[in-house]
């Protein structure tokens, strides 16, 4: 699929146009410490990589646009902080959240139990129609794997879960994992039905608060 | 793996990362992973096209600059040589404002903080911590992967293993067990990582210690389960900004963006990594001087400085990246220039009365004795994280929770002034605070969670397009369609309730003024803000405050979508036990109570899904997971007007 990471495709279009559908959509990453969510993000929304990316404390914030054949997504992203003590302020971010992205590491077995746990929560605190991504990051690492891609698919597909393989590092996977992610979601507000009540369409012209307008 | 071989297999890990970092850089000739280990010679960074960054200094310090710190210096060395005397302390602010110079740093803080003297009470205290944490220390894990990545850029640090690195590594490791309480929480190597900047490991250590315990800086309460300090020190911050900056409050609240989302390190690190690193130790000189409304100031004086600016950003992305990276990186004022603002906000908030939140509660305050062995649990020991949230994990989350939705209430009363009076507005925040709690303890027991069917928003839709202004804007505030209130007490374990207290019958668009019934609860889902899009089912609390009946009782907003169908997987569970109960003034309706047998991805069996198949609704009361009644929710005439 045609993919671009324009962050202003909606504005660009020349006037006259059928005008871009343009969905907005929460998603939240979580794994254990230092498996590179915020990785993940710097390279998804700013397409580098830093290879001593600072801890994050709480939480970090960030948007990216995808465009879709028809519709235009923009991602809110919540990138939060891996400690078990952060724990009690992720519901926070992953309240109303549309979508997940439950990270690990596949040198790190640990770090592979844990994100079944955060899995496991969204599944039962989150909303019901949120769409899960399972991400074994640091795929660049493959020498050191502790963690098959079989069994990591397997569980997946037992949960219902979409599921790459990324790096952070490399870039691998890390556009494709959030497009499949936007594919998946319900475009439209009468598409899904989900309790996340699908995208925000943005280009309602009367929505008085901007967070929801058309940018 | 049985509970045996996970103790020894942590055991081991903990042996193994201590190795490494008793053996230190010298000792480890290639045995250091090359990813964790920077080849080239300065800092870099991989852009987006695979170029390999050497990012050089783009200013230097100007040589007059230069100059008036070594004629300062002189002066600080001859003070230093009679610190305790009259004239010092006379002099000690102002010198303290105008910066320490960089070369006194090591001594100078070490004299603010009284190093010396507590570390000459617990001669030998930190070796034994550090032996302890060798043996027993559950945090290793996570300070060797925060030490890896904190201030990578500085000499210091650069290298894997490195002396300070090595040294960071023990003064976090040491401290997790000088302090059981704390142990090490992230946020704390950023602390460690600059007083290590300036002292020996052994100073670092008890400069961290009194941090976190000396009532001046009392940093503790930030670190401890449930952060209560950060969430008193955020309100604290709120309230300087709705007095002072309203406007930049009220630009915050618009794009729903709370301090915590870009005040945290603030709080939490002094400013390390948010402002210039040059800044942040003129600071730092001034935090240890006159301690935590110092931070206080600081964030309120960030803000003034760049109101302007932040208000042209109509975006909470573009907003958090401003006061987050862009400052950190070009502050846009002279550290000079800050520090007088500085000086000028302490004022100015002494004079409000709001240069301080108040003393530390004792919560806050170290509750166990400091230096004393207590020996990790057993799940800790292993690794395993806790399943369920501790009761003040569970608070802080409410709270967290609360503050995420109070900050949508007064941009909306801004703007709806004439619709909802501010004594509404109050009692609506305290009833979202119990609200939130009794979500958190629905969600949390797992008795009953309640699926919602999501609205279509097709007739809500055409009904609000005929409805007057300010109604039209809050359905698009609530992202709602009609949504009614249902009672479920879920939580009564044999007793039962009154049904008719139990009961309200409020559609959510009424909260216009008076509200409320005594139940004190209507209009609670208009709150609902529609950047966080929420979806999770609302269950309500009768408030205590306002409520004569039990806090058992919960309330659940069902989103009502006339056009859906009940969902083929979904067993009704007898329906026909609701029409003996159907007003015959009413049209009859159908309300499915279904159990989500075979529901896929729904992995907990145990939830109620209720399915409003009509607006004339009949709400359910459920005791002990059993229907004791159900009533018609009322709608409003005059909503649609």
């Amino acid at each position: 699929m045609d993919m671009a990471t324009n962050r202003n495709a909606a504005a660009q279009r020349p006037n006259g146009a059928p005008q871009t559908k343009v969905c907005q959509f929460k998603l939240v990453l979580l794994g254990e410490s230092a498996v590179g969510k915020s990785s993940l993000v710097l390279r998804f929304v700013k397409g580098q990589f830093h290879e001593y990316q600072e801890s994050t404390i709480g939480a970090a914030f960030l948007t990216q646009t995808l465009c879709l054949d028809d519709t235009t997504v923009k991602f809110e992203i919540w990138d939060t902080a891996g400690q078990e003590r952060y724990h009690s302020l992720a519901p926070m971010y992953y309240r109303g959240a549309q979508a997940a992205i439950v990270v690990y590491d596949i040198t790190n077995q640990d770090t592979f139990g844990r994100a079944k746990n955060w899995v496991k929560e969204l599944q039962r605190q989150a909303s019901p129609s949120i769409v899960i991504a399972l991400a074994g990051n640091k795929s660049d690492l493959a020498a050191k794997r502790m963690v098959e891609f079989e069994e990591a698919q397997a569980y997946a597909d037992e949960n219902g879960l979409l599921f790459m393989e990324t790096s952070a590092k490399t870039a691998m996977n890390v556009n494709d994992i959030f497009l499949a992610i936007a594919n998946k979601l319900p475009k439209s507000e009468s598409a899904g039905g989900g309790a996340a009540g699908g995208a925000r369409r943005l280009n309602d012209a009367d929505a008085p608060r901007s967070s929801s307008c058309c940018k | 793996m049985n509970e045996e071989a996970l103790l020894a297999r942590a055991f081991e890990e903990r042996a193994r990362i201590f190795q490494r970092y008793e053996r230190g850089r010298e000792n480890l000739a290639g045995q250091i992973d090359p990813w964790e280990d920077p080849e080239f010679e300065d800092y870099h960074k991989t852009d987006r096209y695979g170029f390999i960054h050497d990012e050089r200094l783009l200013q230097k310090t100007a040589p007059q600059k230069i100059n008036v710190e070594v004629e300062r210096e002189k002066k600080w060395l001859k003070m230093l040589g009679s610190w305790d005397s009259p004239t010092t302390m006379e002099k000690l602010h102002r010198r303290i404002y105008k910066g320490i110079p960089n070369s006194l740093r090591i001594k100078i803080w070490c004299k603010l903080l009284n190093v010396n003297s507590v570390k000459s009470t617990s001669p030998g205290k930190y070796q034994e911590m550090l032996k302890l944490a060798k043996q027993w220390s559950t945090d290793a894990r996570q300070i060797d992967s925060d030490v890896n990545r904190q201030f990578r850029e500085h000499q210091f640090y650069r290298e894997r293993y490195s002396e300070k690195q090595c040294s960071l590594f023990n003064v976090l490791c040491a401290y997790s067990m000088y302090n059981s309480e704390v142990g090490y929480c992230q946020g704390m190597s950023g602390l460690a990582g600059v007083l290590l900047m300036y002292m020996d490991e052994e100073d670092a250590f008890w400069a961290l210690a009194i941090l976190l315990s000396d009532k001046k800086y009392a940093m503790h309460g930030l670190y401890i389960e449930g952060f209560p300090k950060l969430t008193r020190f955020l309100e604290h911050h709120d309230k300087i900004l709705t007095k002072f900056m309203p406007k930049l409050k009220h630009h915050f609240d618009k794009f729903g963006l709370d301090a915590i989302l870009y005040s945290l390190k603030w709080f939490f690190v002094c400013f390390v990594e948010r402002v210039p690193f040059s800044l942040c130790l003129r600071v730092w000189d001034i935090y240890l001087l006159d301690g935590e409304r110092v931070i206080t100031a600081m964030a309120y004086t960030i803000l003034k400085l760049h109101k302007k600016a932040i208000m042209k950003l109509n975006d909470m992305d573009l907003i958090v990246n401003f006061i987050q990276v862009k400052l950190h990186k070009e502050f846009g004022y002279e550290d000079d220039m800050v520090i007088y603002h500085l000086e000028r906000s302490m004022e100015e908030l002494k004079r409000a009365k709001l240069d301080y939140p108040g003393p530390p509660p004792p919560t806050e305050l170290p509750q166990r004795a400091l230096g004393v062995f207590v020996e990790p649990d057993k799940k800790s020991k292993i690794g395993q994280r806790a399943e369920n949230f501790s009761e003040t994990e569970k608070q802080a989350r409410a709270t967290v929770i609360l503050r995420e939705e109070e900050i949508f209430v007064p941009s909306d009363t801004l703007k709806y002034k004439s619709k909802v009076t501010q004594k509404d507005n109050n009692s609506t925040r305290r009833e979202k605070a119990a609200l939130d709690l009794q979500d958190l303890r629905v969600s949390q027991s797992d008795t009953v969670s309640v699926v919602c069917s999501d609205h279509s928003g097709v007739a809500s839709g055409v009904r609000c397009e005929d409805s007057v202004s300010a109604l039209g804007s809050r359905r698009s505030l609530a992202d709602t369609s009609v949504t009614s209130t249902a009672d479920l007490s879920v939580f009564s374990s044999g007793r039962s309730h009154a049904p008719d207290n139990s009961l309200d019958t409020h559609s959510n668009i009424s909260d216009d003024g008076t509200g409320s019934d005594g139940s004190g609860i209507c209009g609670m889902s208009i709150q609902r803000a529609p950047s966080t899009a929420h979806s999770t089912p609302r269950a309500t609390p009768h408030p205590p405050s306002v409520s004569p009946h039990s806090e058992d009782v919960v309330r659940i907003h069902v989103t009502y979508n006339p056009l859906a169908a009940s969902p083929a997987h979904l067993q009704p569970v007898s329906p026909s036990k609701y029409k003996s109960y159907a007003d015959e003034h009413h049209k009859p309706v159908s309300l499915g109570l279904y159990t989500s047998n075979g529901a896929p991805n729904i992995s907990s069996d145990n939830r109620i899904r209720i399915q409003v198949s009509s607006d004339e609704l009949l709400t359910p009361v459920v005791d002990s997971g059993r229907i004791i009644t159900q009533r018609y929710i009322e709608s409003h005439p005059g909503i649609y007007e």
